[in-house]
Formats: C-alpha cells, structure tokens, sequence
C-alpha cells in the first residue's frame, strides 16, 4: 500500500503543478480467483490480478477525469494531462470541491486472512461439495450449469490536494450454483448464492441443496389465468425490486428532478411496515470499507423509516449542493467519478415468520423470480416483468407457475405492502426479507 | 506500442502456457482507448478519456479451460502468468512447436473517421446540439441527458495452432435519455444509435432529430394509459428493434448452452422449430453494425451464419471450445468482454430476415391486439425457453388501426412456441442496438426484424 500510497500523492502533485487547483488519485489493486467445476472436475479457474488508477481534477471548479491501467510513466504522465485538458470542456460548478481527510481513522473487520491462506486445492473441494450437494439432493437434478468458487482481495488507496493519503485492504468469497431439474420433457432451473466476507462462513453444501431445491419445486409450473390476487415476493425478488428503488433514493436522481420521491421527504411514501436503510459500515457485510470512493466516512443511513421518507443519499457534491454532510456515499471504480450509490442496502426485518405471513393468503401468487427486471423504469417507477413461483392455497406453497407477468408502480406496490417477514437475506450488497403485497395484477392465459 | 511484442515473444510465451501439457494455448492482448462525453442539467458535466491494458492467457485441456490475466504486458510479465496457468491446467506434458501465420480477414473494416481525429470539441459540439433539440421541444421536458463515446480497441490474438491476428475495432455510440413530467406523472424517452463505426456515423444520423425522438416518446407516455393484461394478438414493428429474436431464439442457439443440455432447441438440428416464414441469421459480416466484426476475439474472421431457414434448425453459434467438441469448425461467435474474459459463444448482429407482407397490411389484419412500436431490453431463460421483453412504445390496434398509446408492459411467452406462431412477417426491415449480458460479460450487439404478427402473447399489464 506503501508503494501506491507515494505513487498516488506524486500524481496529485504532478497534477497540481500542471494547473489543477484541486487533484485526487484512486487506485485500486486486485486478485481473483474463480473456479468452476463440472461433473466432478474444475472446467474453468481463473487467476487472476490488476490495477487501475483513476485521476480527478478541478480546474476553475470545472471537472476533469482519465483513467489507466497502464502504469508507465507516460501513460501516467497522459492520464494527468487528459484530466486537465477534459476540464476545459466541462461546466464551472462551485459545488465541485474535493472532501477534507477523515481524521477518526478506524478499522473495519474486512480483510480475512483465511481467505489467501486456504489452498487452491481446498477452494475446488468447496465447488465440488456445491455439485456434490445439489446432486445428492434428489435424482431429478440431472444438469449441473454451473458451481462457482469465487474470491477477490483488493487494495484501494486514495490520495488528494486536500491532504488526504489513505487506503485499506478487503477480501470476500462467495458460492453460486445453478442447477437445472428434469423430469418427462420438463426443464427447470434453480440457484444458490452465498458471499460472505470470511471463508469460514461459506457453506457449500447449503448452496447446492438450495439451488436443487428451487430447481425440483419449479416441475411441472403451468401458466394460470390472468387475475388480481395477493402476491408473496421472496427475499431475493424483493431484493431486486428494492433495487430499482435505489437510485429514486439518490440525492443526484433528486436534484436533477428524476426521482420519485423529489419533494417527499417528511411524507409517507411507503406502508408503514417499511423500513429501508444503507449501511456503509455495517459489520460483517461485503460492501462495508472505512471510507467511500472519495475519503468520506462511511455509515448508517437511514432512507425510509416506518414508511415516512427521512433522507437521501450523498456524495461530497450534492452534499454541497444542499447545504448538508455527504453520507459516504460515493461508490467508484477506477474507471468512473465516485457517484452517488449504495453500499449494503436492505429493507429491515418484520417480526413474523415466513409462514405465519403465508398463512394470512387463501389464494395468491409467491414469486420466487423475475424475468426483466433491468427493464423496470427507475424513473416513472412503472415496471412489468416475467414472473415465475409457486402458487398459495390456504396458506400453504403449492403448484409451481410459470409464463406470467406482474406489473405496476413501486411506489404503489410499495405502499401496498401489508406484511414483512423476519428472514431478512442479503445478495451481495443488497438485502429484504419476505414481503407480502395486499393485491397485483398477475397477467397470464 | 504492443507490436513491441515480436510473433518470437509470443510464441516463446505460447510455449511456456503449454509447459505443463494442454491441447491449446492462447494469448489475447488488449489495448482500448475511450473517450465519453455526459450532458445533463443543460450542461456539460463529465470529459472522461481511459486506457485499458491487459493480457488474458488461456489453456485448454480436454474440456477444462485454466485462465489468467495481467495489466503486465511485458515478455517476462506474460511469461509469469503463462506459467500459473500451465500449472493450474495440469496437462501432460509434451513437446511443442509454434510458428505464428499472421491471418487476413476476408471482411474488412470500413471505419473512415477515427475518433482521434476528431477533436474534443466537435463531439461536445454534438451533444450540446441534441440537448437543445430535446428541451426545444416542449417545457414538460424537465431533464435531458445526452451521452457520446467512443472506443478504439486494439486486440492481438496468438495461439499454438499458429493463428496471429491484429485487429482494430472502432466504436462510436450516442444515446439520448428525456424526462418528462406532468402533473405528478414522470415518464421516460430514450433513444441510442452505435456501429462499428468511426464519427462518420453523424453523418448519416442526425443527433437533433435522435433528441426530438426520445422527447417525444417520453411526452406521448405522459398521456398513455397503463398497458392491458391477458393474452392479445401483438404485432411488433420493423422499427422495433430486434430485443424478441434475441431472447426467443438467440441465446438458445448459442453452442455452450446447447452442448450442456441447457437450451430448449438443443438437438433439433433439421427439426421445423419455427413457422415457415422465419428465417434468422447472425450475421458479424454487416457493414458497420454495433456488432459487426472483422475477426471474433479468438482471431476466427467474422461470418455469416444462416441459423433458421423457412422454420428450419440449421445451426448453431460457435467459439473454438465448442466448435472442438464437436469436431467443427468456429462460426467466429467467440466474443468476450476484455482481457478479464474468456471467450464463449455470443450473437453478433442477429436478425429475422424480412418476408413478404406489407406492414399496413399485417396491421390492418388484427381486429384487437398490441402494436409494439418501440422494445427495450429483454431476458430468456434458455433451459425452459420463456423469455420476456419490454415494451417501451406500445399502442392497442382496434379495428385494423393503431389507436392510443399505453406505458409499462412486459410481453412475456415462450421462444419455440412463439416462433411457431408467428403467421405473418413483413417485408421491412429495423435494427436496434445494445450490450448483450451474458455469464457477466457485456458485449455489444444489434439484433432485427421485419414486421410481424404473433397470434398469442402475453401482456403483462392491468386489469381495470
């Protein structure tokens, strides 16, 4: 970190010397490993490791970036002066300042160690466990698509004008599986997911039996009639509605009037049973880092509280825009400014079980995945997507359904939501436990 | 500066990646230069130029692929890498020899102005332009975002069959995003266009009348009213866009899938999986298309592959791996994101070729149905065949007539049943263009089709 530490201030003086009045530099240092086996052995391994550096100027408060992955000094050198010739074209905005250092300088459990320890070797069992599993779970499973292995360590360090030089290390792995069940002709899919920052917390076996799980119950799914009924989203379909929500919660979305919830704050915007935090900082979660993409402390913010619209997320900008403190939210790679974004976002656990909130359905739809999702409107809020799940009776899952379509508002199907569970799942960065929606339309024969 | 890397390099490094035994070894070079240009709140807000450099070496053996990649491109660089990755492949060793031929595509580039030649301040100058358009066009237009990039990607492909290519790829792409509002309503407009093409392209495309378009969708979806739900005929325009065609038929017909059981067209070879007027082709041959290639990125040239004729299964899409199993030839549909990427089967510019009816026509056979005038995105799931796409202008037929707009509808069916149904095809012909994702990796594609009907489709909107 030393290394790139001094490498990233040099820059920052280079490019100060060469007319920026403001310079920040983020680099960012990489190692991947996948593995992927098939039928018992590794089809794919990927090892892998890079770097990349990106460097953000103000000239006159006019923003200019560039980005390399090659380290020579001249492509370093051009990197530099691209910034500050792209600067000249942009507009002069006095909000564009950079932020100040953090001075509470503290350390988040991110970096496990197990994680580089553990062998290769050991990496390809915990794959073929995943196989192992989800074979072993019922006969019916006869196609493997895939079981993943993965892990990434990173570096990042940050250097600017302001006086900032700092950096952290992190680490993760994770499991994914996607299996495929048959029986008489039929064909259907299941998955699995687990990403977790230590190695020790990874469970393969679980991975793979659920993958074979949602693939089984998916036989035989038929199309219904189309009708209104309650429907029933699971963690991971409520987590990517959640997801769509995202960016209506970014202070940029609202100061550029493209956001639902623009002039809302202080109002109820969602069922009172709603509650939707982002939490930089949050312990044992894969998104947490001491510091955002532009030095800004990370922490716990809290968007929508009970359903009443409380705050918005921030990056060092619009924080300056609004007269308010940025809330640690500028999320980057090296190849892009740090802009406004989550860190590890969820709707927080009811205090029902899953059952008990099936129970209350006599007849309603679970759905268990969406087809389209990316093609919902972050903006108007209006989204239509395939839906594919179980159907409820009385309370309890029965047949699988497939070939339908669910469509809507978020803000409406938001405030519609008359039940949440207590199984609050996280999918990388993201995380919602069971939700119930009172009525929806279910498009299908 | 990479052809500072002499065929000798190369093959020395080819030679160490095969060090520990293995059918197959590659080296993939990569050098993407791009510039992109964001306007938004009536101003230029971002300049941002990049460079990319990276390495990704492959070995195969038998049917597992070991893969590494680095930003270190010199020889001894390389060479490190090539060594994890022989060992990680855990072949048999063997003695080798690699003499690198340096292959000529038979398709060649038409690019003729390249982004680099242009300065920065024309391409503002372009923004700028569409971004007045859009607000000129009417004050419920609240927001407007332009974007312009470009990307010069260099690639250098070597393998131990002797295969040396170089090819330059130049992509240039702008896209128009309005928001429109109107008494507590926000709708959205977007409109993109991109080839395999250098700033040539706004010569023939005007980004103002590009701007005015998406203006316009956005504003006649403030007074659409929600889509109805339930099975409808639905006719899809030539200008829509070719998202169907892609999730219907496309994925399923890409060999990695097929060859793990994962496709619902998976040995149906000469088997009728479609009506008879439909013919669909992937074709990487087209003159400047987004997903027009000169070679794929495992240096086979790009072709032209005829996978459906008259309802026909003709054949499948194909990289070196798949191709191999089966003792093939590479239909050149090896693709892959960047150096980070191995290469797997992917689309290139796939379309339904055109039929015979007029498009007035087909419109006016439907007495009540779904007109798709405009699709956006879409997703299949391959193994049982269901897919959906979204529609992003889309108006009810009455009578043999289109007649009001309606906003947020999905169609979701079934590809081989679909493709079965369709019973009228047109005689036009649009292409669209988009980022195809697949196993994470982005890549750019375009995809067609003519007018046509579908009898039964569903509709994912409302009831009243």
């Amino acid at each position: 970190m030393e290394d790139y530490g001094i490498l990233a201030k040099k820059l920052v003086e280079e490019a100060t010397a060469k007319g920026a009045h403001q310079a920040e530099v983020y680099i960012s240092k990489g190692k991947e490993l996948t593995i992927e086996v098939s039928k018992g052995q590794v089809e794919t391994l990927k090892n892998a490791e890079e770097h990349g550096l990106g460097i953000r100027v103000f000239v006159d408060q006019k923003m200019g970036y560039a980005y390399t992955s090659d380290f020579s000094p001249t492509a370093l050198t051009t990197a530099v002066e691209r910034a500050i010739a792209n600067a000249d074209k942009t507009f002069a905005d006095s909000f564009n300042v950079l932020p100040k250092p953090v001075l509470d300088h503290r350390e988040l459990d991110i970096y496990d160690p197990g994680i580089e320890k553990t062998s290769v070797d050991e990496k390809i069992q915990m794959a073929l466990q995943i196989e192992k599993a989800a074979k072993e779970y019922d006969p019916r499973v006869k196609i493997i698509e895939s079981c993943t292995y993965q892990d990434s360590q990173y570096q990042v360090t940050l250097a600017s004008s302001e006086g900032i030089v700092t950096g952290y290390h992190g680490a993760y792995c994770g499991c994914f599986a996607y299996v495929v069940a048959e029986e008489e002709g039929d064909a259907q899919t299941g998955f699995g997911l687990q990403f977790e920052l230590k190695i020790a917390d990874l469970d393969p076996v679980k991975v793979g039996r659920e993958a074979a799980r949602k693939a089984v119950r998916m036989l035989g799914a038929k199309n219904i009639n189309t009708q209104k009924a309650p429907v029933v989203f699971d963690p991971y379909v409520a987590t990517n509605f959640l997801g769509v929500l995202a960016p209506a919660l970014s202070a940029e979305a609202v100061q550029k009037g493209k956001s639902l919830f623009a002039g809302k704050l202080g109002t109820q915007v969602c069922s009172p049973l709603i509650s939707i935090i982002d939490d930089g900082a949050l312990p044992g979660a894969i998104m947490s880092a001491p510091f955002d993409g532009e030095g800004v402390k990370t922490g716990r913010t809290s968007l929508i509280e009970k359903g009443v619209l409380k705050s918005f997320l921030h990056n060092s900008y619009t924080a300056a825009k609004e007269g308010v403190t940025s809330t640690g939210n500028a999320v980057r790679s090296f190849k892009s400014t740090p802009e406004v974004g989550t860190t590890n976002f969820f709707i927080e656990a009811g205090s029902v079980s899953r059952d008990e909130l099936l129970s209350g359905i006599d007849r309603g739809f679970y759905v268990t995945e969406v087809m389209g999702m990316h093609t919902a409107n972050p903006i108007s809020g209006d989204f239509s997507v395939g839906a594919s799940g179980l159907w409820i009776e009385n309370g309890k899952l029965t047949k699988a359904v497939r070939g339908v379509a669910i469509a809507g508002n978020l803000m409406s199907l938001f405030q519609q939501v008359d039940c949440v569970a207590d199984d609050l799942t996280f999918f990388v960065g993201r995380g919602a436990p069971t939700i119930r929606i009172k009525e929806m339309t279910i498009s299908g024969s | 500066m990479l052809t500072m890397l002499a065929k000798q390099q190369l093959e020395t490094v080819l030679k160490k990646a095969l060090g520990e035994g293995g059918d197959f070894a590659e080296v993939f070079l990569e050098r993407k230069s791009t510039n992109a240009i964001t306007c938004e709140d009536n101003r230029i807000e971002k300049v941002v130029s990049g460079i990319e450099l990276g390495a990704g070496i492959r070995v195969i053996v038998g049917d597992n692929t070991a893969y590494g990649y680095t930003n270190d491109l010199s020889e001894q660089g390389l060479i490190e890498v090539a060594e994890v990755v022989a060992k990680a492949a855990k072949g048999t060793q063997q003695d080798v020899t690699i003499e690198l031929k340096k292959v000529q595509s038979p398709v060649t580039s038409t690019v003729k102005q390249y982004p680099e030649d242009v300065s920065i301040d024309e391409k503002v100058r372009l923004v700028e332009a569409a971004n007045r358009a859009a607000r000129n066009i009417d004050d419920r237009v609240k927001q407007v975002a332009v974007g312009y990039g470009d990307v010069v990607q260099d690639i250098w492909v070597a393998n131990s069959l002797g295969t040396y290519v170089e090819d330059r790829r130049v992509r240039t792409r702008f896209v128009v995003n309005v928001v429109a509002a109107h008494e507590g309503l926000i709708q959205t407009g977007y409109e993109a266009v991109g080839g395999h093409v250098g700033f040539e392209l706004f010569q023939e495309v005007s980004v103002e009348e590009l701007a005015r378009q998406a203006a316009n969708r956005a504003l006649l979806m403030l007074k659409a009213k929600p889509a109805p739900a339930g099975k409808m005929v639905v006719v899809m325009a030539g200008e829509a866009g070719g998202t169907m065609i892609h999730e219907a038929c496309g994925h399923g017909l890409e060999a990695d899938l097929v060859q793990k059981q994962l496709s619902v067209y998976a040995g149906k070879i000469g088997q009728k999986v479609a009506s008879e007027l439909v013919t669909v082709v992937d074709d990487a041959t087209l003159p400047g298309k987004y997903g027009s290639l000169t070679f794929d990125d495992e240096g086979n040239p790009g072709q032209k592959t005829v996978l459906i004729e008259n309802g026909i299964l003709k054949d499948y899409m194909y990289d070196y791996l798949t191709a191999k199993k089966e003792g093939r030839a590479s239909t050149g549909n090896g693709r892959r994101e960047s150096y980070r990427d191995r290469p797997i089967p992917r689309m290139t510019n796939t379309f339904i070729a055109p039929g015979q009816s007029d498009p007035e026509d087909i419109i006016r056979s439907v007495e009540k149905g779904f007109f798709v005038k405009k699709m956006g995105g879409g997703q299949v799931n391959t193994t049982n065949g269901d897919f959906v796409f979204d529609v992003t202008e889309g108006y009810l037929i009455e009578n043999g007539t289109v007649t009001e707009p309606v906003r947020g509808a999905t169609l979701t069916g079934n590809g081989p049943e679909v493709l079965q149904m369709i019973d009228m095809v047109g005689n036009d012909h649009g292409f669209a263009i988009g980022t195809c994702g697949k196993d994470g990796q982005g890549v750019p594609v375009s995809d067609a089709q003519p007018t046509i009907r579908i009898p039964n489709l569903t509709v994912g909107g409302l009831l009243e």
